[in-house]
């Protein structure tokens, strides 16, 4: 099938010809256009390329200036006076100024916002925000109630909608949602529900200038129009791909790859992402509980060849819930566990384990995940484990990971781009937050300090030594990190996933 | 000799033959595999038939044709059970609705009609993701997607002989009317129930496979013929006897039944040709 | 006539209310919650009651039974929880993917079982009697399921064809999404066609000794006037239940065929919404397949007299 070739845009003067169209492809639709409030990995993927906020994330995944170009932080810590930068206008026209900034925050702390970060900032937080305001047309003064070093961290968070910062014509007069209004390269064109999302090219961007960098540098749009297709299946996206309706398909699992391998007319790319495959344990569990038996578990599964087998060795297995692309990954993170699994069955003797079942749960709504309970349940019978393996649908799976009431669970989190929100998944109180699996107090205090220490040298300390306990604790077994496997059509240039797993389509052209 | 006899008899003796090879894998299976079914060899996946393994080995390195024997055990004893269930349940409540008519009759037969409005797959899908996904609950919910067609079943035929003298004579001699339903209605309705039986195991076997084909079913590791076909998705291209091996079990052990089926239904009625 | 339909349609209605409820209350046993499952994991439980009271989800069960039959019986099905499109749009959206394949299918089938059928009965013990019989008793034991990853198989993958299968919606080419339909069509008409044929095989054959047959024959009608006047029309009432009951059965979604060949259908758009508790979905996808199974069987039923005078509608 031939596919239309696109008419070039009228260049203007110096720059490259523009491509009218580029189409991407989303396996489900947009939860919602109102960044960090209902979203998935989805929603933040697509908004971010309308929307910034103050900051941003470098490619190596550290904060980096977006809309702010420098702040300064007070001594003790709580106060963050933001510069903004004097060319960046919203979509409408409005220049950036520090009353839509103030107006933006102010919002997100609105609980009918319903920000999804909001309880970052509350009671159990790393601080409260005790005051937004302008202190001229350009600065910005953030106050916080106590010195917090992963303020700007927070900020910049996908899931938070990197705290984006929108124009005040964005809601109605009461408050209620029209559309984002934000500063970035694209801007939300037309929106037909489980169709496609089209983003247009903004022309009056102003992009940080230096090459692509994360989320926030060198963001050109180098086509006029972005759409975004919903398929939901697979083999009709690679059907769409092949047959050229489709130009970039930015997600696959290996096992997806089928029929499409090696063709020449498309280029594959496989970049590792800061995503974490883990075996959750129960530790309130009455025979999960005794330490002996998870320590059992954890000495018969073979990271390495489960990795290798199930991602078709495009992923990396890592006993660290530091993701193995990580900076932070270092010595202390890399360690794997040693298979033994002699071992294993002389500490099960010990142990008093009766062979009774112990119940593994998985869902198919990943198929690396359902494999890897397969794998996991014949490796640990291999000592004698008697693993039952119960396949939940998604909703009955994130209900029982929500409340904890699990004995294992194979289970697959999202990319952090901070050790502490990757040891965060797992350490916390049971009593608030019955989905944590490590609640010793150690693992708690270790965890605060991290979070309140700004010294990066401490930082990575603190973390060799939570990797360490949590190899001898063994409240889960981490399994590997992925990759992920894009799939483009020949004709496409510049397409460069990153770890963050954000799909990142400026700087993307079309021949 | 009669052209229709010889093909009655075709028809048996391949059955027969099929069904045999069937019950014989199954026996077999229960004392001899070539590999553990559920061992997995990360070393071998995916690899092609050969000598090693007979019908090669699956994404995990799992022996297929050990899969598939212990599969045809899971999935032959599965239907089986969901045929009792279906039939005894089913009997039942046709026997009470047709014979003692009115408002039992009513009330059963709008129950069954509602439970029949039910598109089959999604009453069991709706079933078996409240009871959570084991064989009791698979056995439970297939069994009641098919009970209401016994129901219906029995109930015709009881219908149809209630009226006869026998049984005016037995109620005029002062059998109650559970004991005229035992002793003269029952018997006179096992012919249909026998045939209808051979269906619905086919239906059974067929089902399952379909549940395991959309995700529910018997959980992993246990094989079922569907959920291999299942799992043999993405990797048609470069396993393709994945997709071959499961659904030549299914189909060779469907053939067997409903040829079986057919012979069972001539010989139990003469006049009528299959 | 009008009378008998409506009293047939009124008679359905204790039944389509019991579906309704017996819908309701099945899904709402299943585990999980909606709201969580659209706010994600790690979702607080301040913003997942919000998200359940926008849904109306923290109603108790009779309140939102009663509210969702009260907007129902006027049409209006709700909106969809993951999409939040209107739940009607959407099934009719689907139902038409899923109509054109059942329809078109059960036509073939339906004329190949006529025909061959026919055929077969009146060369009885024939060599394409034989065949007939035996193509239609493999047919049979086929699971549609494996003809269909079968036929994908063959021309998606070992003839390369593989651009071919998926589906690209009507809007974007006629021609495309009426390839797309080709090989889950022939799937359906193949599997269906067994249990037709043989079905129409047998009442031929017992129409084939009636006296009235021989009669016509020893009259001087020709062979194919005797089998198309008078052995057809009085055959074919069985058979004709029977595509009815598929017709009706098969408009509720061929889950397993629009899974292998992956088809925007009502059966997948049901299991779907089952799998994401997607309540009002499930719930207008129950009711109208219900429906739509008592108007088949009703224009079935209907259809009756004109292939066989001797039944007229009670």
């Amino acid at each position: 099938m031939l596919a239309c070739v696109p008419v070039r845009a009228r260049a203007e003067a110096g720059e490259p010809p523009r491509a009218p169209i580029l189409r991407a492809r989303l396996n489900s639709d947009l939860v919602s256009s109102d960044p960090g409030t209902r979203r998935d990995e989805n929603t933040d993927g697509v908004l971010l390329h309308i929307v910034e906020g103050l900051v941003g994330s470098r490619e190596d995944g550290s904060v980096g200036p977006m809309l702010a170009s420098r702040w300064s932080i007070s001594p003790d810590g709580r106060v963050y006076t933001f510069a903004l930068r004097p060319e960046v206008v919203f979509h409408n026209g409005a220049p950036l100024t520090a009353a839509e900034v103030v107006w933006s925050l102010q919002r997100y702390l609105k609980p009918e916002t319903r920000w999804r970060c909001l309880e970052v900032f509350g009671s159990h937080g790393i601080a409260r925000v005790l005051a937004v305001k302008a202190t001229d047309a350009h600065t910005v003064e953030v106050t916080l109630d106590r010195a917090a070093p992963m303020f700007l961290t927070t900020l910049a968070r996908a899931d938070c909608g990197a705290t984006a910062i929108l124009h005040p014509d964005s809601v109605r007069a009461d408050g209620s949602w029209i559309a984002p209004i934000g500063t970035g390269p694209f801007q939300l064109g037309e929106w037909r529900h489980n169709q496609f999302v089209q983003l247009k090219r903004f022309p009056r961007y102003a992009a940080l200038p230096g090459p692509r960098d994360g989320n926030i540098g060198g963001k050109h749009a180098l086509v006029d129009e972005l759409r975004f297709l919903v398929i939901p299946d697979t083999s009709a996206a690679r059907a769409a791909l092949v047959r050229g309706s489709l130009d970039v398909i930015d997600n696959l699992y290996p096992a997806e790859l089928m029929g499409i391998r090696g063709r020449q007319d498309l280029q594959f790319q496989s970049v590792p992402i800061l995503d974490c495959y883990t075996l959750l344990m129960q530790t309130r569990d009455p025979v999960l509980r005794d330490v002996r038996i998870r320590t059992a578990i954890a000495l018969t599964i073979d990271a390495t060849a489960l990795t290798k087998a199930i991602t078709r060795g495009t992923g990396t297995a890592n006993n660290s819930p530091i993701p193995a692309a990580s900076p932070f990954h270092r010595a202390a993170e890399a360690q794997l566990r040693t298979v033994d699994v002699e071992k294993a069955r002389q500490i099960l003797k010990a142990s008093g384990y009766d062979g009774r079942p112990i119940q593994l749960i998985t869902s198919r709504r990943d198929p690396q995940m359902f494999d890897a309970a397969v794998v996991i349940q014949a490796m640990a019978a291999r000592a004698g484990v008697n693993l039952q393996i119960d396949t939940l649908d998604w909703p009955a799976h994130l209900a029982r990971y929500t409340t904890g009431d699990y004995q294992l669970m194979v289970e697959s989190f999202s990319p952090r781009l901070d050790p502490t929100l990757s040891f965060g998944l797992f350490i916390g109180d049971k009593r608030q937050e019955p989905r944590k699996t490590w609640d010793t107090p150690r693992a708690r205090e270790l965890l605060d300090e991290a979070t309140r220490t700004a010294d990066p040298a401490r930082r990575q300390t603190i973390f060799d030594q939570l990797s360490l306990d949590f190899l001898e604790e063994v409240p889960a077994v981490v399994l590997f990190n992925s990759a992920r496997l894009s799939v483009v059509r020949a004709a496409v240039t510049g397409h460069q996933n990153w770890m963050s797993a954000q799909p990142r389509l400026w700087g993307v052209g079309l021949r | 000799m009669n052209p229709r006899l010889r093909h009655a008899s075709l028809n048996a003796i391949l059955g027969v033959s099929l069904v045999g090879a069937l019950l014989l894998t199954i026996v077999i299976g229960l004392v001899w595999m070539p590999y553990d079914p559920i061992a997995i060899d990360l070393e071998h996946p995916l690899s092609p038939p050969a000598v090693q393994h007979w019908f090669g080995t699956d994404e995990f390195g799992r022996d297929v044709l050990s899969r598939s024997m212990l599969g045809a055990r899971i999935s032959v004893l599965l239907a089986l059970a969901t045929v009792a269930l279906a039939i005894t349940l089913g009997t039942a409540v046709g026997l009470l609705s047709g014979y003692l008519r009115g408002w039992t009759d009513r009330l059963l037969m709008t129950v069954t009609d509602t439970v029949l409005a039910f598109p089959g797959i999604l009453l069991a899908l709706g079933l078996i993701a409240v009871l959570g996904s084991s064989d009791s609950s698979i056995i439970l919910a297939l069994a009641t997607a098919y009970t209401p067609s016994v129901v219906r079943v029995v109930r015709g035929t009881v219908l149809s002989i209630r009226e006869r003298e026998f049984i005016e004579a037995s109620r005029s001699a002062g059998d109650s009317a559970l004991g005229t339903m035992m002793r003269h209605v029952l018997p006179n309705i096992l012919p249909p129930i026998v045939v209808l039986a051979t269906s619905l195991f086919g239906w059974a076997l067929l089902s399952e496979s379909a549940l395991s084909f959309l995700g529910v079913g018997v959980p992993p590791p246990a094989p079922t013929w569907g959920n291999m076909l299942s799992a043999s998705r993405p990797y048609m291209d470069v396993a393709s006897w994945l997709s071959i091996v499961p659904g030549l079990c299914i189909a060779g052990a469907l053939l067997g039944v409903n040829l079986l089926g057919d012979a069972l239904r001539d010989w139990l009625d003469p006049r009528r040709q299959s | 006539m009008l009378g008998y339909i409506f009293k047939r349609l009124l008679s359905t209605l204790p039944t389509l209310l019991l579906v309704s409820v017996g819908v309701f209350f099945l899904i709402r046993l299943i585990p999980g919650d909606p709201a969580l499952v659209l706010l994600g994991e790690g979702a607080d439980a301040a913003s997942l009651a919000g998200v359940r009271a926008d849904l109306g989800l923290d109603r108790p069960l009779p309140v939102q039974f009663l509210a969702w039959l009260e907007h129902a019986v006027r049409g209006d099905l709700g909106r969809s929880i993951v999409s939040g499109e209107p739940v009607s749009g959407l099934i009719l959206e689907h139902f038409a993917v899923t109509a054109v394949v059942v329809l078109v299918a059960v036509t073939l089938a339906t004329l190949i079982a006529v025909t061959a059928g026919l055929v077969a009965a009146w060369r009885q013990d024939s060599a394409i009697d034989i065949a007939v019989i035996g193509a239609a008793t493999v047919v049979l034991a086929l699971p549609s399921f494996w003809l269909g990853l079968l036929l994908l198989l063959l021309f998606g993958v070992k003839l390369g064809w593989l651009p071919f299968i998926g589906y690209v919606p009507f809007s974007e080419s006629a021609v495309q999404a009426a390839l797309f339909l080709v090989l889950p069509v022939v799937t359906l008409t193949i599997t269906e066609s067994g249990v037709l044929t043989r079905m129409m095989r047998a009442s031929c054959l017992d129409v084939l000794q009636l006296d009235y047959v021989t009669h016509a024959r020893a009259k001087g009608l020709s062979e194919a006037t005797v089998l198309i006047r008078h052995v057809f029309p009085n055959a074919f009432a069985p058979t004709l239940t029977l595509v009815g009951l598929t017709l009706g059965h098969l408009l509720g979604g061929v889950a397993v065929i629009e899974t292998v060949f992956t088809l925007p259908g009502l059966g997948r758009l049901m299991v779907d919404s089952v799998l994401s508790r997607d309540y009002p979905v499930v719930q207008g996808c129950l009711l109208f397949t219900a429906v739509v199974y008592v108007v088949v069987n009703l224009l079935v039923d209907l259809c009756y007299p004109i292939f066989d005078p001797r039944v007229t509608a009670r």
